[in-house]
This record gives structure tokens, C-alpha cells and sequence, in this order.
């Protein structure tokens, strides 16, 4: 038996975890998760593959029991209520399998008869247009591109209060991604809660507002995207009118050579406060400086080199 | 409720297929047989020399004895019934294993489950659809010994034409829900069709078996064979049978669904030998 805490319930607030642990044998998948999503944000969840993603989600939705911790998605339990969560959420899961006799049109009637019914018809079909769907096809006959797109259909046809989306644009060619990533922003410009993984740092770093980092099984990070890349890393080339010893940034704390060129340009990187590498600077002959926001997958390798 | 209905609805008509296949079979089998008894009843003589001749222990394997293989009844039960539960029981045990874990297997159940349908209806309303399917199997059957019946000297009327066929569902019955019942306690559907498919064949052998040896004979009482009956008088049926078979299928199915509330769902493939308790609880502070 294990202990679990009871989360109070925020009207704010459209899922909350605490604490979740999760084991499969010997495998702790998740060593505690503490996570909070707003009501009508988007939030991004990253890790690699193996860190505790799906499992996190899986739990959230009553697919697999945690071992500890709890959670509320929209004030409800989902162990309690699973139909009660499952009524008002969508989800895509990142392995997809259908029923391969039926076409994408019957498959996504028998998810919508599973809902009583609940999804307007030409809400999908405005979808499968949009995603340059045939819902004629067999679903056996379909790539994994077009089976994605069905499983974006029968996330979002139902107009969701939340949607928990397993890297949803997995598998869709760049048009489609852009395509999919617009229906974020639409179906969160009507209110909904969107809270999905990614491996694809560019579209988290334009779609989400908040992130977490995973990293076996832990938070190791959760801050608003734009603060998490300009708090983390600073990237500075500069060029000196003379050359310059490498050792003299290489010692300062939180500054990392990556390049140089020559004896006069150098590239670091800086995690955290300048002030000192910018003291050191100005006692040097520069000739041109010149910063770089990283990117939020410079970010996210930072938290698994080691 | 609605939903329970629903996922009954989906799977009745996702065993379609295998409805008509083994319901058609049932019922092509039933139109050659009837017939032949009026073949057989013509070169009795014959046919009794012949039987005299095999050893009874062969008799006994296929469920006739020398004087009753010629009543209507023995004709019945020798050439059409005895060997009916194993071979529409092949249906039973692939059908049963893969209710549920088939979905689980092929990656399928986790986006079903993420629905509002609720464990307990998705998991009644696949039960009830197999049931109805295995029914509705029997009634194909009935269907296909009835046609003929008219013509035939058998001398049945509609009504005692169906009286085999209540025995037969039990049976199917019964390993349906033995074989779900294993599918969800043991690691792959594949184990529990095998262990399910080895009941139903060992329990036809046994009992077939049965009479010649003491020792047989107590274990025969314990396989389910050993209380199927092949009569054609509702009066004939140990109705006391059935009910404990029937109550039998309802234990494990409520054992199976119980399970089915407190495993984990698998993304896809087989599952490990590490097997959860059944009646796992977590404490609240």
C-alpha cells in the first residue's frame, strides 16, 4: 500500500499533479511529479525518449494507476471520475493503432459514438479538409501520416475543454504541422487547455507558453518558455582588436568556450548572471560583440549533458 | 448505459464474420446430417454388424454405444452433437482471449479507454457481445438441423431440434469466459487461448475416456465435458447442470472484470509474468 496526499482543488487551475510516482518492477518511471497547468495555456512537456512522458499522461487519464501522488484534471479525479475526465478532455496518444477494416470516416464515427455522439459532423469534416484528409480511405490503406491526422480528428472533434496531446504533429510533413499547431491556437483562442509533449523544440518554443523538462522520471525544470530561454543561456561571439588567452573566460563561472576563430573572435556560452564575464570584458580591447538567444533545444540539452 | 450498448453494438457487429462463418457451418452441417439418418435407418442391419465390430472403447470416443447410435437421439448425439462443444469451442477460447486483450495487444485499447465509456460498461458491453454472437451462432445452427426436419424420420419437432443446442451454449459459454478470464490474468492472449484450448480438448478426452478407468472417472467429474448432455427432451435436461455451469462462467466472468477494473493498461504487446494483486489498494492521508 502506499500513502497519497489529496491536491485542493483551484477553479484556476485545469490539471494539477502532485507527487506522482509510478513503477513498472525494478523501473521507477516516475520519482514524484509535481505539475500545474492554468486554465487556457498551452504547456509544453519535454523529454527524451524514456523519461516519463507518456506515463505521466497515461496516469493523468486512468490508463495506469500511479503508485503514489495524485492528480485533478478540471477539479475532477481521474481515478474517481474517469468517465467524468474522459467526457471533457481529448487525447492523442503517441502510438496510434485503429481498427484497420474500417475507413477513417467509420473510425471516427465509432469514437464519436463513444462520446454519445457529441461531435459535429462538419466540424470534422472542416478538419479533414484542413488536414487534406480522405475519410473514404481504409484506415489500412492510410500512411502514418494520414493516421496521425486522423488521430488529431478524433481529439479535436468533440471541442474539448483539454487536451492532452502525445507529440501530436509526430509523422505530418511541415505543412501539416504548421496546420496541426494552428488548430492548438484556435482550439486555445476558444478556451481550451492544451497540454502536449514534443521531441520538436521549435514548435514548443512557438506554441507553448509554459514548459516543463522531464528528465527520468522528475521535473527538472518548469518555467514560461521565454523566461527559461533567456534566464538559462546567453551565447556571445566577440571579436578583439588583439588576440586573447582562452583560459582567461574558460575560468569564469557559468561561461563556456564553444569556439574560437583564430586568436581574435571567440564564442561562449553563459548560463546565468554576466555581470562578471561583462567586467572582464570591458578590460579587454573588443572590437564587436554580438548575443544569441538559444534555442529551447540548446536549453534542453543543457539538462541531459552528464 | 447508452455507452455499454454501444460498445455492444461494435463488437456484435465486429463478430459478424465469424457469426455467419461458424453459424453457417453449424447450420450446413445440421442439412447434411438430417438427411442421412434416413440413409443409416435403411441399412440398419448393416450398420449394426459394423458397429459390433468396433471396440467400444472407439464407441465410447465418439459419445454412441451399438444400441442407442440408431435411435433418432444416438444419431444426433453421436454424428452431430459429441464432438460440437470442441469445435465450436475453437471460437469460444480464440474469441474469449482476444475480447479485450486483442485490442490491448494491437495497441487499440488505450485510445478506446481514453472515451468516456468507463471500464465496467466497455468491459459488459464486450461480454454481452459475445454472448449475443455465441447465441446467435446456436441459432444459425438450430436454424440449419430444423429446415430438413420435416422430411426427415428423425421424428423432432422445432422446438426439440433446439433442446441440444441449450447444453452446446452452455458449454461455449463456458469456455468463452474461461479463456477471458485467463486472457486477463496471464501475459499474452496467445498462453490464455492455449491453456483454455487444452482445458476444452483434455476434458473431451477424459470424459470421452472416462469409463474405463476408475481413476479417469474422478477426473472426468471434474471437466466440463462430463456434464454436457446430448438429449432431445427438455424433460431429459439436467437443468441442475446447466445452472452450475452457467453460474461457473458467471464467476469468472465477474473474477475477469474485477481484474479488468485494477490492471494497468498496456500500450501494446505482450505483457510481463509479473502479475499486480488483484485487489490492490492505496491508502488515503
Amino acid at each position: 500500500m502506499n500513502a497519497i496526499s489529496t491536491i485542493v482543488p483551484n477553479s484556476e487551475v485545469a490539471l494539477q499533479v502532485q507527487g506522482l510516482t509510478k513503477s513498472y518492477g525494478k523501473v521507477r518511471a516516475l520519482r514524484g511529479i509535481d505539475l500545474e497547468v492554468k486554465r487556457g495555456e498551452i504547456f509544453g512537456f519535454l523529454g527524451p525518449n524514456g523519461a516519463g512522458k507518456t506515463t505521466t499522461i497515461r496516469c493523468l487519464l486512468d490508463m495506469i494507476r500511479p503508485d503514489g501522488g495524485s492528480a485533478l484534471l478540471l477539479g475532477l479525479d481521474p481515478q474517481s471520475n474517469p468517465v467524468a475526465v474522459q467526457a471533457r478532455t481529448g487525447y492523442l496518444p503517441g502510438e496510434m493503432q485503429f481498427f484497420d477494416n474500417l475507413t477513417a470516416e467509420r473510425q471516427l464515427h465509432f469514437f464519436s459514438d463513444m462520446r454519445d455522439g457529441r461531435a459535429e459532423w462538419s466540424f470534422v469534416r472542416e478538419l479533414a479538409g484542413r488536414l487534406d484528409l480522405d475519410l473514404k480511405q481504409p484506415i489500412k490503406n492510410l500512411s502514418k501520416g494520414n493516421k496521425q491526422k486522423v488521430a488529431v480528428i478524433q481529439a479535436f472533434m468533440h471541442r474539448p475543454e483539454l487536451l492532452l496531446l502525445d507529440e501530436p504533429t509526430s509523422g505530418l510533413d511541415p505543412l501539416m504541422q504548421q496546420e496541426v499547431l494552428g488548430l492548438l491556437r484556435e482550439a486555445n483562442a476558444a478556451g481550451a487547455t492544451i497540454f502536449f509533449s514534443s521531441h520538436i523544440m521549435s514548435e514548443v518554443e512557438n506554441v507553448a507558453g509554459r514548459v516543463a523538462i522531464i528528465r527520468s522520471g522528475e521535473i527538472v525544470e518548469m518555467a514560461e518558455t521565454g523566461s527559461l530561454i533567456r534566464r538559462t543561456l546567453n551565447r556571445i561571439t566577440v571579436r578583439f582588436k588583439q588576440p586573447v588567452k582562452v583560459a582567461e573566460f574558460a575560468s569564469l563561472p557559468g561561461v563556456e568556450v564553444i569556439s574560437q576563430s583564430g586568436g581574435n573572435s571567440i564564442t561562449l556560452q553563459v548560463a546565468g548572471d554576466m555581470e562578471m564575464l561583462v567586467q572582464k570584458l570591458g578590460r579587454l580591447p573588443v572590437l564587436d560583440l554580438e548575443t544569441d538567444r538559444p534555442s529551447l533545444e540548446e536549453v534542453f540539452l543543457t539538462y541531459y549533458k552528464n | 448505459m447508452k455507452r455499454l450498448w454501444t460498445t455492444f453494438h461494435y463488437t456484435y457487429a465486429g463478430l459478424r464474420g465469424q457469426i455467419l462463418a461458424w453459424g453457417l457451418g453449424l447450420a450446413i452441417y445440421g442439412l447434411l446430417i438430417v438427411p442421412m439418418y434416413d440413409s443409416l435407418f435403411a441399412k440398419q442391419d448393416t450398420f449394426q454388424k459394423m458397429l459390433a465390430s468396433y471396440p467400444p472403447e472407439f464407441l465410447a470416443f465418439f459419445g454412441a454405444e451399438t444400441t442407442s447410435m440408431l435411435t433418432p437421439g444416438g444419431f444426433l448425439g453421436m454424428y452431430a452433437f459429441s464432438m460440437m462443444p470442441v469445435i465450436i469451442g475453437i471460437f469460444a477460447v480464440m474469441a474469449g482471449s482476444s475480447l479485450i486483450i486483442g485490442d490491448e495487444e494491437r495497441g487499440r485499447l488505450d485510445l478506446i479507454l481514453a472515451h468516456p465509456v468507463g471500464r465496467t460498461s466497455f468491459f459488459f458491453g464486450r461480454t454481452l457481445g459475445i454472448l449475443g454472437a455465441t447465441m446467435s451462432i446456436m441459432v444459425l445452427g438450430w436454424a440449419g438441423f430444423s429446415i430438413l426436419l420435416g422430411g426427415s424420420s428423425l421424428g423432432f419437432n422445432l422446438a426439440q431440434m433446439a433442446v441440444p443446442f441449450l447444453p452446446l451454449l452452455v458449454q461455449i459459454l463456458l469456455y468463452v469466459t474461461l479463456a477471458l478470464m485467463l486472457s486477463l490474468l496471464l501475459p499474452s492472449r496467445n498462453l490464455a487461448a492455449m491453456i483454455a484450448g487444452a482445458v476444452m480438448v483434455a476434458s473431451y478426452f477424459i470424459s470421452s475416456m472416462a469409463f474405463m478407468d476408475e481413476r479417469v472417472q474422478a477426473v472426468s467429474n471434474l471437466m466440463p465435458y462430463h456434464y454436457f448432455q446430448t438429449v432431445l427432451s427438455f424433460d431429459e435436461l439436467n437443468l441442475t447442470w446447466l445452472a452450475a455451469l452457467l453460474g461457473i462462467s458467471a464467476v469468472m466472468t465477474v473474477f475477469a472484470w474485477l481484474r479488468f477494473l485494477r490492471r494497468d493498461i498496456r500500450l501494446t504487446g505482450e505483457g510481463s509474468w509479473r502479475m499486480a494483486f488483484l485487489f490492490r489498494r492505496r491508502k488515503r492521508v
